[in-house]
């Protein structure tokens, strides 16, 4: 569908014309959050989702997304934990426990379990051991070696499946809950010391099995157990007893989460609602404690399958695909920016394509679509439009494609060389000879293409040392200079450009000038001249002069750099939730100016004066963005995805009740 | 049937047998009933009923003696017979068992690869159990699931996965009897989780609804997100369809 929408406002004198091309339904949206998983050490948050992709995330960085792993579509990841060492584990349905390489961004390797579906998973505290819960209803122990993971014992089997674990925090016993009862075992024996019966409903009878979703257990001997009648109940371990049960919801408590200091603990429902449990005193100054829900939270729409706690924030996920953080105000010290809620809709997953023949782009894309069970990681159209090539996690895909009279036909290229198995990051030179692919050991390989062949030119190798992979290029159009950057934030090309703390999310390469242009997760952008292996002048002067405020607050990283080709001083960048044209020529803005412009101009004058006000022309005309890029002069593709259009693909919410309907 | 044992004889009785006056002699009552047990040879074939029958006619006589040790011989000889028939039967079917193994074994062999491949294959994976895959070998195996089959001779060897045996560890060897089972039972798993959130009992409303719930409080109140319902009456329409169809062609022959 294309309409000629509203111009951009640097480029209305000039006539531009932009298009909009929405994505059809069910092509490009995120699957629904299954866990996540906080990792205190690093500050970073493992998210895995229902399709079977886990994304790391940098809380330290912005919240940036700084890692990827494909899903694969009989991977359906029940379980997610961190263990000692930074190593990322997850158990899903097909009775796997998968390590992820999170240097190589790829599988380690898959060990059965041979219980059946695994439904929960937890790391002891100590992190050299991994218990998870199965379907038969054993739950097994596992030693975690240095390269792998050792099965060393069976616990007690119990009648029904185990669907949560949690570890003592002194590692000596374990909670299990199942259906319609919690079980807890001693490690060292592996039998079951105790069974607590749950209540089917609070206060009544049901024909419904209670399912006991999550169990915690506190350093006291306490246990608290989330169940799908709604119930919070506090349970002593020592005597097997309930102690308390909370009523807060109609329907399912699906998950729960504690706080280092098990002072506080979050718990998420089926309704969407996040609720705050926090130990607080009786009286103001008695000494004895007792647990209260303080914070309702409704920032979902759908059902909260998981929350974490890390010491300053909680954060949750669900069904919705939205990933909420919301920093807690009691525990933050310095109170800005920082404090706001923030919610990750988009993952930032690399979209890169050259749009080309604006006839060709849709069919393109219903051509594309292959019926593969694993996700593709990148693709990339080269600029000429005669080669397609994309990725998946053990795949890579070379096409031809062909174009006369209207009629597109599809040749695959067979017979790919071993190593380009599998590509993070694929990109095409400007004039189509050359292929570029950052594989996930951290090499860079070169690749002729001429006719319909190709020939493997160079390699370079990873940097002395560090196995690293490249996630993101850049290559100039003349073809001289190629930049690549790793996960961790350095960006090299034949010298290396300043390292820079935080990751980068987006760069380019200029035309005529080679200048590479940088933008960083927390929204600073460097302009780095390659021929002369310095800063430019401009980039000192925005740094010097600092960026806006409004700016620096943007949520959501910028995901694509791009230029002009007429205008050297222009520099198109985009993100989320708007797109930006940058005029190197025009004054910064400082603090006090505006830097979104709500309203239309009103006349001529008010548009002249906001024409050379100041550098940045912002427009948030077309939101959610996913892609926008310049096709030719006068032509800019928009892509975006509609929020409705994803709520539309989701599964049912429940039934909430409002006043007046 | 043919009855060994002695009959009554045919043979008239002499006159004094008929009257039952006097009383004979022991010696006279045993050979009568001797007598009256030989059966006649012509009457040898005739069924027992009929001869039992013609013995009423002679009238309270004593029913006949058989000798334990005839009875015994009798008895012996139908057991041998029985004996020998199911042993008979037996061996037909063990024939018949065997021709029918024999004739699996061919149709297997034909399906299987060579035995010096499968024989490379089981050696290797025996070792591959022990030792870290590293032999080198030239086997490409294009059909996986003739592995679970030899699979299954080895007891000892419950392998999942066979390690591959080309050093580029360019492909995998899989029993695709446990695929089906592990595939099953992550069905089932899937059913009881959708079951458990979106099943009967649970208070779930449609998307549609969900939607349509913030255009119903609006101050200028709006229809839903879906209004229309075009699943419902599919029959109706297509009848409907259908005759119209059949309408105009009638109109188009009246009108010529």
């Amino acid at each position: 569908r294309t309409t000629s929408g509203a111009e951009p406002e640097s480029a209305r004198a000039r006539g531009a014309r932009s298009e909009r091309g929405e994505r059809r339904e069910g092509e490009r949206g995120a699957a629904a959050i299954r866990c996540v998983a906080y990792n205190n050490h690093s500050n970073r948050l493992a998210v895995s989702r229902t399709d079977g992709t886990v994304e790391i995330y940098n809380l330290s960085a912005n919240y940036f997304q700084e890692k990827f792993f494909p899903g694969h579509e009989s991977r359906a990841t029940e379980a997610l934990c961190w263990a000692e060492g930074q190593r990322l584990f997850s158990a899903g349905l097909n009775g796997e426990i998968i390590e992820y390489d999170l240097q190589a961004l790829k599988i380690k390797y898959a060990m059965d379990a041979f219980g059946g579906p695994i439904w929960s998973m937890a790391a002891s505290p100590s992190g050299s051991q991994l218990l998870i819960g199965c379907e038969d209803g054993s739950v097994k122990l596992f030693q975690i070696t240095p390269d792998k993971i050792q099965f060393e014992r069976n616990f007690d089997r119990q009648k029904s499946r185990i669907l949560s674990l949690s570890w003592h925090p002194s590692g000596t016993h374990i909670a299990a809950g199942s259906i319609d009862y919690i079980s807890v075992f001693d490690v060292k024996s592996g039998s079951a010391v105790r069974k607590m019966i749950v209540d089917r409903q609070y206060m009544g009878v049901s024909k419904r099995k209670c399912i006991v979703w999550g169990v915690a257990f506190l350093s006291d001997g306490t246990i608290i157990s989330v169940d799908s009648a709604g119930k919070v109940q506090f349970w002593d371990s020592a005597t097997g007893t309930l102690v308390k049960s909370h009523l807060i919801a109609n329907a399912d408590v699906q998950s729960i989460a504690v706080a280092n200091q098990e002072d506080s603990f979050v718990v998420g429902t089926a309704e969407g609602t996040v609720f705050h449990f926090q130990l607080v005193p009786v009286t103001s100054n008695s000494s004895e404690k007792q647990w209260v829900r303080t914070k309702p939270f409704q920032h979902h729409t759908h059902d909260v399958r998981t929350v974490a706690h890390s010491p300053t924030s909680l954060i949750s996920g669900g069904t919705d695909t939205h990933l909420v953080i919301r920093p807690l105000m009691e525990k933050l010290e310095v109170k800005n920016y920082d404090a706001a809620l923030r919610k990750i809709t988009f993952p930032h997953v690399s979209f890169h394509s050259q749009p080309l023949q604006r006839v060709s782009l849709p069919r393109l894309e219903c051509n594309g679509s292959i019926l593969d069970p694993e996700n593709i990681i990148c693709s990339c159209i080269s600029p000429c439009g005669s080669w397609i090539a994309y990725s998946t996690a053990s795949r890579f895909f070379l096409y031809r494609l062909n174009y006369e009279h209207d009629n597109i036909s599809l040749k695959r290229v067979s017979k790919m060389p071993a190593f380009l198995r599998s590509a993070l990051q694929i990109l095409f030179s400007e004039d189509s000879t050359k292929l570029f692919v950052a594989s996930n050991q951290g090499t860079l390989h070169i690749v002729q293409l001429s006719g319909g062949s190709f020939k493997h030119l160079h390699a370079f190798q990873p940097q002395s040392g560090t196995v690293e992979a490249m996630c993101l290029l850049a290559v100039s159009p003349d073809g001289n200079w190629l930049a690549a950057s790793g996960t961790s934030a350095g960006v090299h090309l034949h010298c290396t450009v300043p390292a820079y703390n935080f990751p980068v999310t987006a760069m380019a390469i200029a035309p005529n000038t080679n200048n590479l242009v940088i933008a960083h997760s927390d929204q600073q952008v460097f302009e780095y001249s390659i021929p002369d292996k310095h800063y430019t002048d401009w980039s000192r002067t925005v740094q010097k002069h600092g960026f806006h405020h409004l700016w620096l607050q943007r949520d959501t990283p910028i995901t694509h750099i791009s230029f002009h080709p007429k205008r050297p001083m222009h520099i198109l960048l985009h993100d989320a939730y708007m797109f930006c044209i940058i005029d190197k020529s025009l004054p910064l803005p400082n603090d006090k100016t505006l830097l979104y412009n709500p309203f239309p101009p009103t006349n001529e004058s008010d548009v002249v004066q906001r024409r050379t006000a100041h550098a940045f022309k912002i427009s948030k005309i077309y939101k959610p963005l996913l892609f926008m890029d310049l096709l030719d002069e006068r032509t800019l593709v928009a892509v975006e995805r509609p929020l409705d259009d994803i709520i539309a693909q989701l599964p049912p919410p429940i039934k909430k009740k409002k006043f007046g309907t | 049937m043919v009855q060994l044992r002695p009959r009554a004889s045919r043979a008239p009785v002499s006159a004094e047998a008929m009257v039952d006056e006097g009383q004979p002699t022991s010696e006279e009552e045993a050979e009568h009933g001797l007598l009256l047990g030989q059966p006649s040879s012509g009457a040898a074939a005739e069924p027992l009923e009929e001869d039992e029958e013609g013995d009423e006619e002679f009238d309270d006589e004593a029913p006949e003696e058989l000798t334990f040790a005839s009875a015994q011989a009798e008895a012996r000889e139908e057991e041998r017979r029985v004996r020998e028939t199911v042993r008979r039967d037996k061996t037909l079917l063990k024939e018949k068992r065997k021709r029918r193994e024999e004739l699996f074994i061919e149709q297997k062999k034909r399906k299987l690869l060579p035995d010096t491949i499968l024989e490379k294959l089981t050696t290797a994976s025996q070792t591959n159990i022990k030792k870290s895959p590293g032999k080198v070998k030239e086997v490409n195996l294009q059909k996986k699931n003739e592995d679970c089959e030899r699979g299954n001779d080895s007891k000892k060897v419950k392998v999942q996965k066979v390690q591959s045996v080309s050093q580029n560890k360019s492909y995998l060897a899989v029993r695709l009897k446990d695929q089906d089972l592990r595939a099953a039972r992550q069905q089932a798993a899937q059913a009881f989780i959708h079951n458990s959130l979106y099943g009967p009992g649970t208070n779930r409303t449609t998307v549609n609804k969900f939607l349509s719930l913030a255009n119903k409080r609006l101050p200028v109140k709006r229809a839903a997100v879906q209004f229309l319902n075009n699943a419902w009456g599919i029959q109706k329409k297509q009848n409907a369809k259908r005759f119209k169809r059949r309408w105009m062609v009638r109109k188009m022959k009246t009108k010529k």
